[in-house]
């Protein structure tokens, strides 16, 4: 119920974003267009790197930015090549996005410092010696205008604390009356997955009934997940224990977990339940298919984000005056949204995004709502509601 | 045959009687080897035992320290359950060959991962370790890993080394064997056999050789010591060749060294023509300096005798001492057997020197026996016997000259070989006969007595004489056979003139000196007298003063036994000899028997008859009867019976005949008609004696 009635508020905000967005667009339209390179550390066909690119593009198209997408193809030798090279271009774009992926970015970052090209870290920033060594952005590199990640470690709780929910209701305790969950982490030294499984143990710290027996890690693929949990299932069985969640790092894991509940004769959605991260489709079919019961995520909007932080930057907004780190929630889709975002993500149709209406409003720079329910707000409403 | 073999071969006797000879090498090894060989494969048996046993040790300290740290690599995949991980980390340690099989199990026992090295394999032990897992939030103990794994690569090995230590050890034992066979014979069995050489060497030829051992050891030492004994030995052996050959008194060579030197001489040779002279040198009397000096003062007149010996002769002569008062001389070169005869009378002339003994002059005499001969003669061995066939004609006839054997000398002595050889036979073959001369009353012409004359009828020789034989007969020691005989014949004598009507005549035996030493004379001629039943007192003896002399005490003390039995004894030969008055007085004698020497010519000589008559004299004194020997003539009978000398013997009366013939003639005597005989002068000499 509660749901219906956001909504409502949501689409009337929505409606007067519009208004205004088309106004202060023409308004401070538009100084000159930006001439932006993307070095994707990813692989092409890599779902997330790819989703990330493509908003920053739909983003670009909307605020009046060239964006250049350049593929490392998971080398970070030749992300550095690319890096320096853009750098050392004699027409230098505006701004280099990067990706601080295995710190493979820092000289590329130093290199541009050099050359005085703008900079902004997406996703993975500095981590250990480099963050001491570099300190904050724009201080020893003044180039280094910032950094956009996502709060995954929220995410992490969040999709917790549903599995927690779910498990409760359904009364899923163990014999010795605890809730026993598995987690799955994609690895356990990249930042984004530290973050991710330091929510699930945030949150499970705070539960007294719940108990993690394994924190499992599966490399981020679904095969992996699927043996451990398989393992895990079979020892469960051995130490009889009642398997009431299994928390995955992400939506390819969170898939093997769920073929090997499957294997083991569970019934994911009925009596245990699996949560997962990125928003994939297959996540989404299985959440509609209700064996899954959430992905969180939202993060490849990073892309799209960190064109309107630069667009608002370039327009004299600049989004250091609230800081130059900008942490963005993910947000979980569930039966419930799933409708509004789904079809979104399965099209990767961006365009229907008005990235416009995500801008900093004047005298509020620094100040953005990237929030799903903003999300879908700038999203056409036919659109949404006919799915 | 065997026993010559044995005795000509006396090693190989000796090596038979021992026990088989043991090699001191062999026993060493024999004692030494087997308890090396023992001592060795046990100490490489507890030695590889040991060694087993902490290789055992240490293979399960291994596979502990295996599992444990496979327990800490499997901790992280088995408590994330990465059990591909698991298996592969597991898999690594099939590598150890040892391991059969390992397994790890997850905190509910579950086998996680098991790996099998061989299906089948056998695994005698097994190790297990639990899984511990932790980070920095947890610890637990997620599982545990169990290894089994198999000690039979160990029991191989274990025996292999055994085996090679087995094999290595027998080696070793070899070799020590090898070695100590040779060191043993280097230091051990050579010396021995040098100084056994040694020994056999010295048996061979009685020499004593020194054995040729140069080591310092102990062997060296004894070999040192053997060397010293066997160099005092060699003294010995010299001294006691020395002693062997040489005479202790006067150094000189002895006898033996006399055999020797011939012997070689003889091999030697020397020129053909060459003439070896042999004086065989014997002192005269030299019992009576003996007797009357002391046996240390005749040892010193020997001495001074060789002495005199060795100055006499030249560098090349060569003297020897044969015993008692026999020397010999020998003159290797001499031109001719007259330059031998005075070579001899050289040596008899230095050695008559006089010799003071006890402050006494005492004159040695001696007689020499020559004989010459040829270097090669091959009786050249002979020689001794030669110079003693002169010696004993020189002492027999010429005492104190020197004598050259002849061949006259050298029949003589055949005669006398022959005679001497023939006396047992005379003996067995009765070729001896007791002959009978009467002695007469002189006044009366009447037969009183008759004396026994022996004689030996020899199938060859005829008809010997006493002279000749007596002294072969008691040389060959057949003296008191002989006098039994002849007594024995004059009892059965006795007994025949009792039958034929004469007891009244009585019958002298003549005793040689050695019978008055006899004690069983006196009852012997009693016994004798006892079985022919003829009184003793028919028996009258006679004695030569020379028996008396040698032996006073125990001559006196027969003479009296035998008169006790009623015998009566004649001093023989008187005047010839020591005639000494005091023996008349000392010795209890009834009669004397005048010499022939002094009957023979006394009708023309008259110291002959102031002598007769002097003895007529002394005898009518001391109350002896007086018998002349050797009557040939009636004037001697006359002469005889005017100086008082009541009885005479001789050819004038009657020759020595057998028994029978002198009955004969006895019963054609007239009781007292002698003076027709008496009147018949007999013209042949008396046969003898």
């Amino acid at each position: 119920m509660g749901a219906a009635k956001l909504t409502k508020f949501l689409r009337m905000l929505l409606a007067a974003g519009m208004v205004c967005g088309v106004f202060g667009s023409v308004g401070r339209s538009i100084a000159k267009p930006l001439d932006i390179v993307f070095v994707n550390p990813g692989k092409t066909g890599e779902v997330y790197w790819d989703m990330v690119a493509q908003t920053m593009q739909a983003a670009g198209r909307k605020l009046d930015a060239h964006v250049e997408v350049l593929t490392s193809e998971r080398n970070y030798r030749t992300m550095q090549e690319l890096g320096f090279g853009v750098v050392a271009r004699p027409d230098k774009p505006d701004f280099l996005i990067l990706s601080n992926e295995e710190s493979a970015a820092v000289p590329i970052l130093e290199a541009a410092e050099a050359a005085g090209v703008k900079t902004l870290l997406l996703s993975n920033t500095l981590i250990g010696e480099d963050a001491v060594r570099l300190g904050p952005p724009r201080q020893k590199l003044k180039t280094w205008l910032g950094d956009i990640t996502t709060d995954l470690q929220t995410a992490g709780a969040r999709m917790a604390n549903a599995l927690i929910t779910a498990a409760r209701a359904g009364k899923w305790q163990s014999a010795d009356g605890k809730i026993h969950i598995l987690g799955i982490g994609g690895d356990e030294t990249t930042p984004a997955s530290i973050a991710r499984n330091a929510g699930l143990k945030l949150a499970v710290d705070a539960a007294s009934d719940v108990v993690v027996d394994r924190m499992l890690f599966a490399n981020w693929t679904q095969s992996e997940a699927e043996r451990v949990t398989a393992n895990y299932l079979s020892w469960a069985a051995r130490k009889q224990i009642r398997p009431a969640g299994i928390w995955a790092g992400n939506d390819p894991m969170a898939l093997g977990a769920l073929r090997a509940a499957i294997a083991a004769g569970l019934v994911p959605g009925e009596n245990i339940q699996v949560v997962g991260l990125n928003w994939s489709e297959d996540a989404l079919r299985e959440i509609k298919a209700d064996r899954l019961l959430l992905t969180d995520g939202g993060h490849f909007l990073l892309g799209g984000w960190s064109v309107v932080l630069l667009r608002d930057y370039a327009d004299g907004c600049d989004f250091a005056a609230v800081s130059p780190r900008v942490e963005v929630k993910t947000s979980a889709i569930t039966r419930d949204n799933l409708a509004s975002v789904g079809d979104l993500i399965k099209t990767r149709a961006f365009d229907r995004i008005d990235f416009t209406r995500f801008r900093a409003k004047a005298g509020r720079c620094g100040q953005y709502d990237f929030s799903l329910d903003a999300l879908i707000s700038s999203l056409p409403v036919a659109e949404g509601v006919a799915d | 045959m065997r026993k010559d073999e044995a005795m000509t071969d006396p090693d190989r006797n000796e090596q038979a009687a021992l026990p088989r000879l043991r090699s001191v090498v062999h026993a060493m090894i024999w004692a030494t080897v087997p308890v090396l060989l023992l001592v060795q494969l046990l100490a490489s048996a507890g030695v590889e035992a040991s060694s087993f046993w902490s290789q055992l040790r240490q293979l399960d300290a291994r596979m502990a320290r295996v599992a444990e740290s496979r327990a800490e690599l499997i901790a992280e995949p088995l408590w994330k359950m990465r059990y591909d991980q698991v298996t592969g980390v597991l898999k690594e340690v099939m590598h150890d060959e040892t391991i059969a099989a390992a397994a790890v199990y997850d905190d509910t026992g579950a086998a996680i991962a098991r790996v099998v090295a061989r299906p089948g394999g056998q695994s005698a032990a097994e190790v297990s370790h639990p899984i511990r897992y932790s980070n920095g939030n947890m610890a637990v103990q997620a599982g545990r890993i169990a290894i089994a794994y198999s000690r039979a690569t160990l029991y191989a090995d274990a025996g292999s080394r055994l085996m090679l230590l087995l094999v290595v050890g027998l080696l070793a034992t070899f070799a020590t064997l090898i070695a100590m066979r040779i060191s043993a014979n280097i230091f051990i069995g050579r010396p021995l056999a040098a100084m056994m050489s040694a020994i056999q060497r010295s048996k061979q030829d009685g020499r004593a050789y020194p054995a040729d051992v140069t080591s310092s050891n102990e062997f060296g030492q004894l070999a040192r010591a053997f060397n010293a004994m066997q160099h005092t030995t060699s003294g010995a052996l010299d001294r006691l060749g020395h002693m062997a050959t040489h005479d202790p008194l006067t150094g000189l060579p002895n006898r033996r060294a006399l055999t020797e030197r011939l012997a070689v001489t003889s091999q030697t040779g020397g020129a053909p023509d060459t003439l070896v002279a042999f004086c065989f040198i014997d002192l005269d009397d030299f019992k009576g300096i003996n007797d009357t000096f002391g046996h240390e003062a005749g040892d010193a007149f020997l001495v001074q005798i060789s002495q005199r010996l060795r100055r006499a002769v030249d560098a090349e002569d060569w003297v020897a001492r044969l015993g008692g008062d026999e020397f010999v001389v020998i003159r290797p070169e001499v031109s001719d057997e007259q330059a031998a005869h005075a070579f001899a009378q050289r040596v008899l002339d230095a050695i008559s020197e006089p010799i003071r003994l006890h402050d006494k002059q005492v004159v040695p005499r001696a007689s020499i026996g020559l004989a010459v001969r040829h270097a090669d003669d091959p009786e050249l061995s002979h020689l001794p016997t030669l110079a003693d066939i002169a010696l004993y004609h020189a002492k027999s006839k010429a005492p104190g000259t020197v004598a050259v054997l002849d061949e006259a000398l050298q029949r003589d002595y055949r005669r006398r070989r022959d005679i001497e050889l023939a006396i047992p036979t005379g003996f067995a073959e009765g070729q001896f006969e007791v002959w009978y001369q009467s002695q007469v009353d002189l006044d009366s012409y009447e037969v009183v007595g008759l004396e026994a004359l022996i004689r030996w009828r020899h199938p060859e020789h005829g008809v010997i004489g006493p002279g000749e034989f007596l002294p072969l007969i008691e040389r060959s020691g057949n003296n008191a056979r002989l006098t039994r005989y002849v007594l024995t014949d004059a009892c059965r004598a006795l007994q025949q003139l009792a039958a034929a009507g004469r007891p009244q005549i009585r019958i002298a035996i003549n005793l040689p000196p050695s019978e008055l030493a006899d004690h069983s004379l006196a009852a012997e001629l009693r016994a004798t007298c006892a079985r022919f039943g003829v009184a003793a007192s028919m028996i009258e003896l006679e004695i030569t003063e020379g028996s008396l002399i040698n032996n006073i005490a125990s001559a006196s003390e027969t003479l009296h036994r035998l008169r006790r039995l009623g015998a009566t004894i004649a001093l023989d030969d008187f005047g010839t000899g020591y005639s000494s008055l005091a023996h008349l007085r000392r010795f209890p004698l009834d009669k004397v028997k005048i010499d022939k020497a002094f009957i023979s010519e006394i009708t023309d000589s008259a110291e002959d008859k102031a002598i007769v008559g002097v003895i007529a004299s002394l005898a009518a004194t001391l109350g002896l009867t007086l018998i002349a020997e050797g009557m040939e003539r009636a004037e001697q009978a006359e002469a005889m019976r005017e100086m008082g000398v009541r009885l005479g013997q001789g050819f004038l009366y009657q020759r020595p005949q057998p028994l029978e013939a002198v009955l004969q003639w006895l019963d054609r005597q007239p009781a007292v008609a002698s003076r027709v005989v008496a009147d018949s002068p007999s013209i042949t000499p008396e046969f003898a004696a």
